[in-house]
């Protein structure tokens, strides 16, 4: 049993999440970084839910009371936008309970040692599944047994539990009992699985370092997955050349795969490598050698749905040429697309490494690459479809030029000031025939100092030799560009 | 006399070039043991002797529509099971491409250094485990370009190179020329001339076509 600390957010992914998960995971390691400056080692066991042990804090300022007030104003000062709350109680599973009590309170939950045993038993099933990672199935079927709370669980009996519903009963008891098998104590012994990874030079940028970890992770997670088991719960930490050291449990109830192995990493480093300016903690080298030490695993209990995944084969091959064509040599690199949404046709889609990716999970392939759908594409100023098939990421200087021979410009009302007739391209001459726009694309005008204003029209333009074609041009800071060519 | 005498005889058999009939022998074997050509959508079937992209075979893509004619090629093999790389084509528009069709979950994109070594390792990884390859102006020398050629033919992946082929040798060419853009609010078709050449192409095929394709004139 281990006084634990929880802090949680519930509507977390409701409030930040329109951006998809991983924005509202960059957004939650504000608070994380917030929460570490009081206690180092912290678990992020979900988006939304911190949990830490109670026992270092509590003494160091004062008692519980102290601690969790401390935490309250923490939260309130972060200024999130999001509902929290703080619990602090006996075990992990209770004084998540309890934060998701204070939530609706809006002051800190303390459950006293006195009073825990009866915290627990008056606590309803339904808080097994939102709190405790047990399936709604499971909590829908004890409900419908006549077993309300936690406490009409317990009086049933471990043997009971685990002769009806086996491994996942006896985590019930193990949850009800206040008598949690996972500790979290800094001093953990180290599991047979726990890896590690060394670098020869320091690493500095967070990219490179999960690039560089990621076949350690794969190895990791293989080896777990070989004893039938997916890990849960995740402590990786970080070591830099000047021996200073960053550590952080990560849960994943649904099981980590080396994707999210990976990503939880990203995210980790990023908090932790930039933003030294501010931050005392900051480490003043690169990453040089990086540990994970599995602190929970459990058996697979779902089957993997991939075996079902229909053309899994051609997945997996695939999978396997990207590694190889990374393992060339250091200048290739292979990316996916993943759809963000920009305004710039640059920027509609972003390329993620691999390495950040589970090629072989085809659901979150689609999801990446479709999450933009539904959305309406033709908002005032968006580039009608079809769109450009060779876009410029750094769109070279172009000059639009009108009959006379001077730049053409734009009103305050975008409206172009001249027709124009000529575009050069390097030492290309076009012909302008037709215009289409202009098209003002206007973002953040209220703020002066990061207001961007441009204007994008198409042109049908001709060439001596190389007869028609169309461009996107942009123009900004009255600079013509050369956006995208329909090529 | 056996078969192959009589017909080398008879002048029937020339290496290197096949008959109709014998072509069509070829193709029906490879649909019956599953290798047979990866398709690609109904109108532009015809550029394709085989009415799909043949596998282990080298296309070429020219012309000013290049890169559409590509994304309509390898749209319908991405939507079906195939994966997709792109190699050093930074520039190509993700949009445009899932405009076209292709199933962008199933795509990677890759970019390497574009010396004869590391580019032929590369593309070599890719066409063992991906069923099409893209790739732009490859400064592959003739023999590490036969070396790919060898791995694709082996595994039954489909290489197009746009630009400068360098080593490949092209076993057809398709050739994407705009011949009039519907323009007026803004450009939303345009009708392209795609003609196919080469070696593999037994006649020379040309015709129009809208891209994208069913886009309405």
């Amino acid at each position: 049993m281990s006084r634990s600390i929880a802090i949680v957010f519930p509507q977390w992914m409701n409030d930040h999440g329109h951006l998809g998960e991983e924005h509202a995971f960059r957004m939650f390691e504000h608070v994380v970084r917030a929460v570490t400056a009081l206690s180092p080692l912290v678990e992020v066991q979900d988006l939304g839910t911190i949990v830490l042990s109670a026992r270092g804090p509590s003494r160091y300022f004062g008692g519980d009371t102290a601690v969790a007030e401390k935490l309250h104003r923490l939260c309130t000062d972060a200024n999130t936008g999001s509902a929290w709350g703080v619990g602090i109680a006996d075990s992990r599973f209770a004084a998540t309970a309890a934060a998701h009590l204070a939530v609706s309170r809006g002051y800190p939950c303390v459950i006293d040692s006195a009073i825990g045993a009866e915290f627990l038993a008056a606590l309803p099933v339904a808080s097994l599944s939102r709190v405790g990672g047990i399936s709604a199935d499971t909590v829908d079927l004890f409900q419908r047994l006549g077993l309300g709370t936690c406490g009409a669980l317990l009086a049933v009996g471990e043997s009971a539990l685990i002769d009806r519903f086996g491994i996942e009963g006896q985590r019930v008891y193990h949850l009800v009992s206040g008598d949690e098998v996972r500790h979290l104590a800094p001093g953990a012994p180290p599991s047979d699985f726990a890896h590690h990874v060394e670098f020869e030079s320091p690493l500095a940028n967070a990219a490179h370092v999960v690039s560089a970890a990621r076949a350690t992770i794969d190895t990791m997670i293989n080896a777990i997955a070989g004893h039938g088991q997916q890990c849960v719960r995740l402590l990786i930490t970080c070591h830099t050349d000047h021996a200073e050291v960053a550590g952080r449990i990560w849960g994943e109830p649904k099981g980590f795969s080396a994707a999210v192995v990976a990503q939880r990493l990203l995210f980790q480093l990023e908090g932790w490598l930039t933003d030294s300016a501010a931050d005392p903690d900051a480490p003043t080298s690169g990453v040089v050698r990086i540990e994970w030490v599995p602190l929970e695993s459990r058996e697979v209990l779902v089957v993997q749905p991939l075996l079902w995944g229909g053309n899994q084969e051609n997945t997996e091959r695939a999978a396997r040429a990207a590694s190889m064509a990374m393992a060339v040599n250091d200048t290739v690199q292979v990316t996916v697309p993943r759809w963000s949404g920009g305004r710039d046709v640059a920027t509609v889609y972003s390329r993620v490494p691999i390495a950040l990716v589970d090629l072989t999970n085809s659901d979150a392939g689609e999801q990446r690459v479709h999450s933009g759908e539904g959305v309406a594409r033709d908002w005032s100023g968006s580039v009608p479809r079809p769109s450009p098939a060779s876009v410029a990421a750094e769109p070279p200087l172009i000059q639009v030029l009108n009959h006379a021979g001077t730049s053409i410009g734009v009103t305050g009302r975008h409206e172009l000031d001249s027709l124009p007739a000529r575009v050069e391209v390097g030492n290309q001459k076009y012909d302008i025939m037709r215009v289409a726009g202009p098209w003002p694309v206007e973002e953040r005008w209220w703020d002066p100092r990061r207001r961007r204003r441009q204007v994008r029209m198409q042109l049908l333009v001709r060439h001596q030799q190389r007869g028609v074609g169309v461009f996107l041009v942009g123009l900004e800071n009255q600079l013509w560009t050369l956006l995208a060519r329909y090529d | 006399m056996s078969q192959t005498a009589i017909e080398h005889l008879a002048g029937m058999r020339i290496a290197g070039v096949e008959t109709g009939a014998q072509f069509a022998e070829r193709v029906n074997a490879q649909v019956a043991t599953g290798c047979g050509p990866i398709s690609v959508v109904g109108p532009l079937a015809p550029l394709l002797p085989a009415g799909g992209l043949e596998r282990g075979h080298v296309y070429g893509c020219t012309g000013d529509a290049a890169t559409s004619l590509l994304f309509a090629l390898v749209a319908s093999a991405t939507s079906t099971g195939s994966w997709l790389a792109m190699v050093n084509m930074a520039r190509a528009g993700l949009m445009s491409a899932h405009e076209h069709g292709v199933a962008l979950h199933r795509t990677l994109c890759v970019s390497a250094e574009n010396t004869s070594t590391t580019m032929s390792q590369v593309l070599g990884a890719l066409v063992d485990g991906l069923d099409v390859v893209a790739v732009s102006s490859p400064a592959c020398s003739a023999s590490d370009a036969r070396r790919v050629v060898a791995r694709a033919k082996a595994q039954g992946a489909v290489l197009f190179v746009l630009g400068d082929p360098g080593g490949f040798s092209i076993d057809a060419s398709f050739s994407a020329r705009t011949e009039q853009w519907q323009f007026d609010t803004h450009a939303h078709s345009r009708t392209v001339n795609v003609s196919a050449s080469g070696r593999r192409v037994h006649a020379h095929r040309s015709f129009s076509v809208q891209l994208p394709i069913g886009s309405c004139s």
